[in-house]
Order: C-alpha cells, then structure tokens, then sequence
C-alpha cells in the first residue's frame, strides 16, 4: 500500500459500485476512508491521561460470557502478517476458516489454498482493493475477525467488525494512539463483544513458564520488570515494499517513542498483574537520537533511492519506565535499527526469585522455601541457580499447563516457534466454550496506550505522563488471570 | 562508626587539645561528625542551577603540578582503603607515610603490611574520630586517599585540599549536589586534584571498550547501560543488618533513588566523554518498592543493632535515565536487595556495533569497516560477533594501551582483580609526572550528584531533573580522555 494522497478521501463511487451488487451495506453506510497515520488524533499531556466515563448504557467486559459454539467461524484480514493465523486455524479442529482477505489476489489466493490443502474446503475471498474488508465483513457466518493490516488499519476494521457483531482479535499494537484505545474500550463494551489483542508473546514456552512461577507465588514480592523489542530490522524489512516496507517506516517519520511496545510489556504486565490487582500509574520516556535509518538509507539507498528525502525522527532506542499503582516498575525498550541481536528481555525481579531472559536464566533466594524446590538443594543468590541445560530440565517439569496440553502440536504447526497456534487455540476455545479470552480490550488499550504515552512523554522533556484507566477502576476488583489450560 | 546523636556537635574540647600540640593552623576547628540525615536537599528548581565560580578560583582539568620523585600518601579508612594502602606500598615510587582509621587493630595490622612490603613504618593515627585530622596537617604527604563512610568523603576532602594535598576520594565522593560543589570550589581554590576513586574505570573489559570507543569502532555513539546490582544482604561474613554495615544501611532510611551510581556510570560516562564534549543534560528515576531489607530484618530474628526500629524507603530496585545534552541515553539502576548475580551492565550502543557485559558480548555491524576488523570476516548484526573464547581473544589482541603495560602486573597485586591496583599505578604515576589524573573532580561531582538528583526525581514523582553543570561551561571545549599509557 502506497502512503494516502488525499487522507479525507471517501471513495464514494466505490461504495455505489458496492450498493448497487447489492452486499448489504446497510448498517455502515460509507466506505471507510483510507486512513492517514499523520491524521491520527495525538492528545497533550492532560488529555491523554484522562479516564474518560463511560457511556450510558455500556457495560463492562472484562467478564463478558457468551453462548458456547461448536465450532468457531474465523475470518482474517491482511494476509501477510494474517497467514499464521489462517495457519493455526485450519489446524485447529473446531475452528474453521470461513474467509480470508488482502488486497493483494494472490496472497488472498494463497492463502485460501493452503486452508483447502489442510481441511479440504476452501474458504471465500475478498481481495483487489482497499475496501474488500467490509464487504467480508457483511457475511453473517463469521465468529471471529482477525485484523492483521498496517496499524492505521486496525481500529477502523475493529470498530466495524465488533458494530457487525463479531468479536475482533487485533494484532499488535492494536491502536496507535490513546485516542484510539478509548474508541476499542466503547465499542467492545457497547457492542458486548470480545476485542482481544493477539499478543503471541504471551503465549512463548518461556513466558508461560514465568507466569506460571509467578502465579504459583514463585518470585515471592513482585517489584521489577524489564521487557523490550529489540529487533534490527532497519536493514530490511523497513524497507521491503509490498510489505512492512510500504507503511511501517513511517512511524519512524512523525512519532518519536516506543512505537511497538506490546511484544515485550504484554507477558510482563500479566506477570505484575496488570488490569487485575495493580495498574499503570505513570510512564517517563527518553529517547536516543536517531542515526541507523538515516545512515542505512544515505549508505545503501535502498528501492533505488526513492526514499531519499524521508526525514526521521523517531529516536533509535527509547528507553520508558512504567511505574505501577502498587509501586513496581517496568522498563521497556524499543530499537528495531541497531547492530544487535533479538531480545525481549522477559525479566521479572522478586523478593524471592529472579528470571531473565535471552537467554533464560533464573536466580533464586537463599531462603525461597517454595514446594516445587529441592529442599536440600544449597543456593547463593549471587550466582544464577538454573541456567542452559538444568534450567531447560527445571522449565519442562515446571511448564504451564497450555504447554504441557498443546505445546508439541504448536511446534508442529508452528508460527514464532508455535506461540502463534498456542495462542490462537487458546483464544478461539475461549470462544468456543463462550469464555473470556485472556487478553482483553483492557489489556490491548493499556499495552498499546505506551506508544503515544512515551512519545507524549519524550516531546515533553520526559516528563512523567499519568496513564488513563482503561478499566475505570476496574483493575481494583478484577481477579488475577488464572492458570489456564 | 555509630549514627551521630547530634550533627551539630563540635567538639572543641579536642580541638584545643590539638592546637595545643601546635598542629593546626590553616583548618582551624575540629570538623564535627557529619549526619548524613541533616545533609542539605535542594528543590527540583534549584538543584540544576550551575553556580558562578568563585572569584579567584581556576579550572583544575588541565591543572599540572610540580614532578616529584616520591609520591607520599596518607590513607584514611583502612577496611575499603586497604587496597590503595597495598597498591601505594607496592609501587616503586609511591611512599606511604601514614595511616589513619578509627580502629587502632585495622591501621597496625596495615602498617605491618607496609612495613613488610617496603621495610619502613608509616605513622599510624587511630583512636578517635577527628585523629584523621592530624594526619592531614603533616607537611611531608602529597596524596591524602579518603576511604571512610560517605558523610566524610567531603569534609575529609575539603580539608585536605585546603592543606595543600590531592583528596583521592572514593566512591561516591559526595553524596549531595551540594557536597559536589564545595568539592569543585575546594579543588579550583587550592588547585590541587580530587578524582574520584572509581576503580572500574580501570577494569579490563572497561578499559577494552573505551579502547575500542576512542578509536571509532562503534560509529556514532546513541545509548549506554550500567548499574550496580550487587546482592548485599548476605556479603561475606556479615549482613545488611550488622554493625559494620551501619552507616551504609543508614541511607536507605532517608533516601530513595539510586544510592551507588558511580560504578556503572563511570566508565560509560568516560565511552561518551561526558564532561569532554558531551554532558549530562536530565536524569529521570523511578523505584520499586521497598521490599528486600526489610524482609531481611524479619527473617533474621533476632535484629542485630538498630536495625529493628528503622525504617527503609530506598526502593529496592532503581532505574534511572540520564539524556545527555548530544541526546544521548544513559539507563543506570541500582539494587543490593534482590536474589540475583552481579552486574554492572556496561553496555554500550553504537551504529557500528554494540557491547554488553556480564557476560561480555559484541555485536559488530556489517558495514563496519573499521581497520581493526578482518575485512574478509562475515558478519551478522542479528547475533552476537564475539562471545566467550572468541571474544576474549578479541580483547587480547586490543586491550588497552595501560593494560598491556601493567595489566600482568596489576593481576598480582589484585584488588577486585587487579583493577585497584591498575588505578592507584595511574593516578600515583600522574602525581609523579605532575599531569591530570584522568579523573577530575568534575568526573566526581557529575557522577556522585546523581545520587542526590535521582532522589530529587523519584521525591518529586518521576519529575526529569536538570544537571548542574560542574565544569561551568567547560566540557564544550575539554578534549576527550586520550588512550593513556
């Protein structure tokens, strides 16, 4: 996809041309308007800490029931990012994929192939241009959308898939600004349907296993945490058109923040109990300054120079704290251009037990009494008690219970290493059996709110930006997420 | 040595006692026991403020002073000053005229030390708390090392400078901004050096990054990590909660951010030539609950010395972010509470490439065309370069300049392994040659004062807090450190 030329554009021929076949564009009566990234509603510093009340006639959803289905009608759109999840739910027995769609035919045809190769039916397709989306949108056979688009897609598609009575599972980041979020919070609580962020991250071997420590009391008092996207991507798919290439770099040209936040906060943030027990209290942002894209583009002019007058902004590494109503903290990073490798970090500090990540390894105290130890076992705090093989061993007789039940079909299946069908099983048996999934509106507004917040945070000097509630008071009473299986 | 009853004691008793031998002259009164209770905070508005200097004071970071053949030194504090006084009686021209602690046993068994290592006795003051200050007003010492609980780092200092002697001062050396202002007066008044004793500084893997840094090879310098995560409750043969860890322990009862920043954030501070060409701009700080002493008293019944009744509010883990006035990021976090392995992070971001410690790796971009690399070496920024025996032959082969002098050496000497000793040989060697040590008191000051900034911060809830500038100006045009020898 090409940037916008005209960002106020309503395609009103085309939505005409839609009427006049007569595919029931009734309740939404326009055509959504390419959006435009730079058109995005950024709020100052008071407004966008301000929990907003809730309309009359919403109800909450963070317990939201619904009837239990028997089989789960999944439909994904964007099929680039979105062909994982058509993936994990052809292989998913009471999952069936109804429809697919991408603006590019032959990803849209490629897609619905392998569907047909692994269940022997193939779903339909909505391809050819930027508006096919809402036409899937109207089929009445439909449980569950996937959004899998450029960012400034996805609040557009959600609002109109959850108006439409389906549940939305959005990637990550959901919304871009806190603006957006609020609008994710009002439809889903409106429309009483699900509107989950697919934050695959949750649902790593290694993750599940923290949190399944950390449930068990393992950690003792929970008071740090350190998370991160650090992914050099600014010497490829940056720049690769026809795909991320096309939209993503240009985040990079007017925000200056942690624009991808979630793949690291969302498994900390169910470590710490975010949303239920404790919330977000204030985050402070400070940002490099920006070199990599620059001098990538200056060196190598990739796509044949076209890219030559794109300014940059955004600060190579932004490095946010996030401090909590109970007191912890939470450090998050974000830098998709240096020479490093992969990290997420996925560190978690107690009084008792301390685990960090890439790679993995676990220090715990001298005097954690916890049943699932040795006894005997003599421990110094100053040195990591598990690492390499004995930490693999300790993990596998440890593993939570959604590994231990389906952990080998995901590898099998695969998606990051399987987190992808773990995940997507685990969400789409959440509708099946009509129970709140464990990643929730509430959840993709507060992970996705830091986007803007830290950028809020860094034009202000870094001062401390006070985070809204999504849960209006909520978090105080919701109870922790259980351990699922 | 016990908290003070009173700060405002002055004991003049044993000051006329002391004239009365006719030892003081310049320094007129006995300094009282300092109580770091009642050392003075400033606001969020006034601590940033750079003060004018004096009239008749004079920059000291080129300040040269007379060769000499010998230099002679005086320790006080001889539990962490035991290691200057081995260094300082193992260097062929470095004299140790005298020794000063509270403790009689600790400055005889020191003098034996010396005496075996050079055949000659140095003069020994012991006994009472102001014995420190007839050492100082001998005529026949050049370096006086302060080694004693923080609240005297500055009037020891002051003091010795005011004698005519270069305070070596350890870390931190002072504990509030507006310590490290009388110790930069003290210092451009007398003209006589204070660096601060940062012996990590001089690790060898420090010493290989800033090697590598002065040369180029990490391109365009964005981002740096350093911390002091060093589990103290249990150190050794004794606690947190015992007596010789009392004046310590003491400030986690009135302050909350980060209480030891110098020995991460010195070497990262001297990769970025903070203070020659770069400069600490604001620092913002966030901290975990207090959880870790506490939890420690309770354990470990029944409470040793005052412990049972105080009350600790220094967060157990502090994260703190500096931006520097070139806009770059510096995170540095503290924690002696928690169950986990040392660290000192000292990690540092470049375009070309990137270095974490502990363990050590390196990161090396594919376009880094640096001389030192094997140009027909392929390479993957996606992983780590060097790690392990790969990397430690790296560092061999582009150690720096002062380790392959003395680094052998220094090994056997020891002090946290060999780094004390490699420190005190510079210093001491620089006071022979009458050149600047490579710390100055302005490397002290801007390091020590983020003790009191990040308390300011985190008092002030996450508030970005402006750094005074010390050097007043200076830094614009001082010259990075060069690779001394």
């Amino acid at each position: 996809m090409n940037l916008p030329e005209n960002p106020n554009r309503r395609d009103f021929l085309k939505l005409g041309a839609l009427a006049s076949l007569g595919l029931g564009l009734s309740a939404v009566p326009s055509a959504e308007a390419k959006p435009d990234p730079r058109d995005l509603k950024l709020l100052d510093a008071h407004d966008i800490s301000a929990t907003r009340p809730r309309p009359a006639g919403n109800k909450p959803v963070w317990d939201l029931t619904t009837k239990p289905l028997e089989k789960v009608r999944v439909a994904v759109i964007g099929l680039n990012r979105g062909r994982s999840h058509v993936n994990s739910a052809a292989n998913i027995p009471f999952a069936e994929v109804v429809a697919v769609c991408d603006i590019v035919e032959a990803r849209a045809k490629g897609a619905a192939a392998s569907v047909k190769k692994i269940t022997g039916k193939e779903p339909a397709m909505y391809f050819g241009d930027e508006n096919a989306w809402e036409k899937m949108l109207e089929r009445d056979d439909i449980d569950v959308v996937f959004v899998a688009t450029p960012w400034e897609w996805h609040v557009p598609m959600a609002l109109k898939v959850m108006e439409k009575g389906k549940h939305a599972f959005i990637e990550v980041s959901p919304a871009v600004t806190v603006d957006q979020c609020w609008q994710l919070v009002d439809m889903a609580e409106k429309t009483q349907r699900h509107c989950s962020i697919i934050e695959n991250c949750c649902y790593g071997e290694e993750e599940l296993f923290v949190l399944n420590l950390a449930r068990q009391g393992f950690f003792g008092d929970l008071k740090h945490a350190e998370c991160a996207y650090i992914h050099n991507l600014g010497g490829g798919v940056l720049w690769s058109l026809g795909s991320e290439g096309d939209w993503r770099r240009d985040y990079h040209r007017f925000m200056d923040g942690n624009l991808y936040p979630t793949h690291g906060l969302g498994p900390v943030a169910q470590y710490l109990n975010i949303g239920r027990g404790d919330a977000f209290k204030f985050v402070v942002s400070v940002s490099s300054p920006e070199f990599n894209l620059t001098q990538y583009r200056d060196k190598h002019q990739p796509n044949n120079g076209q890219h030559k007058d794109e300014k940059f902004v955004c600060g190579d590494m932004n490095t946010s704290i996030i401090k909590t109503q109970l007191g912890r903290t939470i450090m998050i990073q974000h830098d998709v251009v240096s020479p490093r490798p992969y990290t997420r970090i996925n560190a978690l500090c107690g009084t008792e037990a301390t685990f960090f990540g890439y790679p993995a390894r676990l220090a715990i105290d001298a005097d954690n009494k916890h049943p699932m130890l040795d006894p005997k076992e003599k421990r110094s705090s100053h040195a990591w008690t598990y690492e390499k093989e004995k930490l693999t061993n300790f993990m596998k007789e440890n593993q939570h219970p959604l590994i231990k039940k389906i952990g080998e079909l995901g590898k099998k299946v695969g998606g990051h290493g399987g987190m992808d069908f773990v995940m997507a099983y685990r969400m789409l048996d959440c509708v099946r059996q009509g129970i709140t999934p464990d990643m929730t509106v509430y959840d993709a507004a507060d992970w996705s709110s830091i986007l803007e917040i830290s950028a809020r945070s860094v034009k202000e000097g870094s001062m401390p930006i006070q985070c809204p509630d999504f849960t209006r008071g909520g978090w105080q009473t919701i109870a922790p997420l259980g351990i699922v299986s | 040595m016990l908290t003070p009853e009173s700060h405002s004691r002055r004991d003049f008793f044993k000051l006329s006692a002391l004239a009365g031998i006719g030892g003081i002259s310049a320094a007129s009164t006995a300094e009282a026991k300092p109580d770091p209770a009642q050392l003075t905070h400033l606001t969020a508005d006034t601590i940033g403020k750079t003060r004018p200097r004096p009239a008749g004071n004079k920059p000291v970071w080129d300040l040269n002073t007379r060769p000499i053949g010998k230099v002679r030194i005086g320790v006080i504090g001889l539990n962490r000053g035991s290691a200057h006084v081995k260094s300082g009686s193992l260097l062929p021209f470095v004299e140790v005229v005298a020794l000063c602690d509270i403790l009689d046993d600790r400055a005889q068994a020191q003098a034996e030390i010396v005496f075996k290592n050079t055949g000659k006795r140095p003069a020994i003051y012991s006994g009472d708390e102001n014995v420190w200050e007839k050492m100082v007003d001998r005529d026949d010492i050049d370096v006086v090392y302060v080694a004693t609980p923080w609240e005297w780092h500055k009037p020891m200092a002051v003091r010795a400078m005011s004698l005519g002697k270069h305070a070596f001062v350890e870390v931190n050396s002072g504990v509030t901004v507006d310590e490290c202002w009388e110790l930069v007066d003290a210092s451009e008044k007398y003209q006589r050096h204070c660096p601060i004793l940062e012996n990590c500084a001089y690790g060898e893997e420090e010493l290989f990054v800033l090697n590598l840094a002065r040369q180029g090879f990490f391109g365009e310098l964005k981002h740096a990590e350093c911390a002091y995560i060093h589990d103290q409750r249990h150190s050794g043969t004794y606690t947190f909660l015992d007596k010789q860890r009392e004046w310590r322990r003491n400030y986690a009862t009135f302050m909350q951010g980060n209480v030891y920043p110098t020995h991460g954030l010195g070497t990262v501070s001297q990769y970025l030539g903070v203070g020659r060409g770069d400069a600490f701009k604001y620092a913002v700080s966030v901290s975990s609950p207090e959880f870790g002493l506490s939890q420690l008293r309770e354990k470990t019944q029944p409470n040793r010395d005052r412990a049972q009744d105080q009350k600790f509010v220094c967060g157990d883990m502090n994260t703190t972010i500096i931006k520097t006035v070139l806009g770059r990021t510096i995170m540095v976090q503290h924690d002696n509470t928690s169950p986990r392995p040392y660290t000192r992070g000292n990690m540092l971001s470049g375009t070309q490439a990137t270095f974490c410690g502990y363990p050590n790796r390196l990161a090396i971009d594919e376009d880094n065309k640096h001389p030192i690399l094997d140009p027909k070496e392929k390479r993957n920024s996606h992983s780590w370069t060097y790690e392990g025996d790969k990397l430690t032959k790296f560092m061999q082969a582009n150690a720096h300049p002062l380790i392959k002098k003395a680094g052998t050496d220094a090994k056997k000497v020891g002090g946290h392994g060999g780094m004390d000793h490699l420190m005190n040989y510079r210093f001491l060697d620089c006071i022979r040659q009458g050149i600047t040590p490579d710390l100055t008191v302005y490397d002290a000051a801007s390091w020590s004062c983020l003790m009191d900034l990040s308390d300011r911060s985190v008092r002030d809830g996450s508030l970005p807090i402006a750094y005074p500038d010390f050097t007043r100006g200076g830094w614009q045009t001082l010259k990075p450190l060069p690779l001394v020898s």
